[in-house]
């Protein structure tokens, strides 16, 4: 579960290892990763809308 | 060949150039908090700019000379570097938040336009602008100054050449200002740079702006939205004064526009609707019409010898205070007052040939607006 997340903030910033790769590719659920990118979309949106209705307010 | 020290001369002497320079090259500092905030986030954002410039291209330059082919460099071979890139992807985000956060508060500062002391609406045109001081029974229309021959090239064009007013956009300083911004017509831009204001005046939205200016001085600037063939002819000329200055200047115009009111009830001799008219028919009609009324058909018929204009006085009054729908020629009934359409229109039944012998009475036409 936490290597899924791992790899789901990594490809957020864009950076990922190659050894971690192959570890998603050849154990990993496609399923698991989707929902976790869905679910962390979704917290990274909302703290955005919250920084700038701290700003705002 | 050049030695180092001849070129860091080269480049100092370029570099006091572009100080020298720096005001017809850049924007401009402005008179405004607003403007001063702008100019220093932009020049902010450009040595932040340099600096990453220079880093990198000076690590790239450095090591296409230093590593390169003809001294057996070999290229390294590896897949990847987390660290390495984790770092050049955390600091341009760095850079960004860091540029983010003044330009936000900026932003919002400028968006705030509550608590004004003065709020003017701003209308544009074809090809005018309206100022009118709400609250204070002031409203008037500023258009191009420059004249015709200037324009036509048959005299010398002056410094302010298509940057002048008959009458100026009046402010205090040290004042906030609100806008409020629309057009009767297309959508128009109205921008003064050294207030950084500039902003869309669109049909039937208002859009709010404001300013706090804190320097008295003249301040110009013109349409910056397309909007028909005078776009280039309808400038914007702002006269920032001392707060005392400024009153006692708003009290003149309430004064003239009482008299004006005044004006509606009496007789005027044709005369003075003549001369009145003509003054009105120059700054407002002639830059479609033409000086001499002859027009410019198709789209702008002339009026000098229009047999209808002549023959029917109704229809005539009707197309001024209406306009026409579809066509180029607006509504006069809220831009000009019943004195400046009885004059003009007097006037151009009586100029140029058009001997009608007619005369409109301020009083005629201010029943039609009320119908």
């Amino acid at each position: 579960m936490w290597s899924v997340v791992k790899s789901v903030l990594a490809a957020l910033l864009g950076v990922q290892n190659d050894r971690q790769r192959q570890q998603d590719f050849s154990n990993g659920k496609p399923v698991a990763f989707i929902i976790t990118a869905v679910v962390v979309t979704m917290m990274f949106v909302l703290l955005l809308a919250g920084i700038a209705i701290y700003a705002a307010g | 060949m050049r030695l180092p020290w001849q070129w860091l001369l080269t480049i100092t002497s370029v570099a006091s150039l572009s100080q020298a320079h720096a005001s017809s090259w850049n924007m401009p500092v402005g008179v405004t908090d607003t403007s001063r905030n702008i100019f220093g986030l932009h020049m902010t954002i450009f040595w932040v700019c340099v600096v990453i410039g220079v880093i990198v291209f000076g690590v790239m330059f450095y090591s296409l000379f230093r590593y390169r082919h003809s001294k057996g460099a070999k290229a390294a071979r590896f897949h990847e570097h987390t660290s390495v890139e984790v770092l050049w992807t955390a600091i341009p985000i760095l850079i960004l938040v860091g540029m983010a956060v003044p330009a936000t508060a900026t932003l919002k500062n400028m968006y705030d336009a509550s608590e004004a002391d003065l709020d003017i609406m701003i209308t544009g045109q074809q090809w005018r602008w309206r100022y009118e001081y709400l609250g204070e029974d002031i409203a008037y229309t500023s258009n191009l100054s420059t004249t015709r021959e200037q324009i036509r090239g048959e005299s010398e064009r002056d410094e302010h050449y298509l940057l002048d007013v008959d009458e100026p956009l009046v402010l205090p300083i040290n004042r906030k200002v609100r806008f409020l911004m629309t057009s009767d017509d297309v959508i128009h831009s109205w921008w003064v740079p050294e207030l950084a204001v500039k902003q869309d005046t669109i049909p039937g939205f208002i859009n709010e702006n404001w300013v706090q200016i804190n320097e008295p001085g003249i301040y110009r600037g013109q349409c910056a939205e397309l909007c028909g063939v005078n776009h280039g002819f309808m400038p914007i000329v702002v006269h920032a004064m001392e707060e005392a200055e400024f009153e006692t200047w708003l009290e003149e115009r309430k004064e003239a526009a009482e008299q004006e009111a005044m004006g509606v009830d009496r007789e005027w001799a044709i005369e003075e609707l003549m001369a009145r008219g003509e003054e009105v028919y120059q700054s407002i009609c002639s830059s479609c019409h033409q000086g001499e009324g002859q027009g410019a058909p198709p789209a702008f018929p002339a009026l000098a010898g229009n047999e209808q204009l002549i023959n029917e006085l109704d229809w005539h009054l009707d197309r001024v205070i209406n306009g026409v729908s579809g066509a180029a020629m607006p509504a006069f009934r809220n831009t000009l007052n019943p004195v400046e359409i009885a004059a003009v229109v007097t006037y151009t039944r009586n100029a140029w040939g058009n001997e009608t012998g007619d005369t409109v009475q301020p009083a005629t036409v201010a029943e039609r607006i009320a119908q």
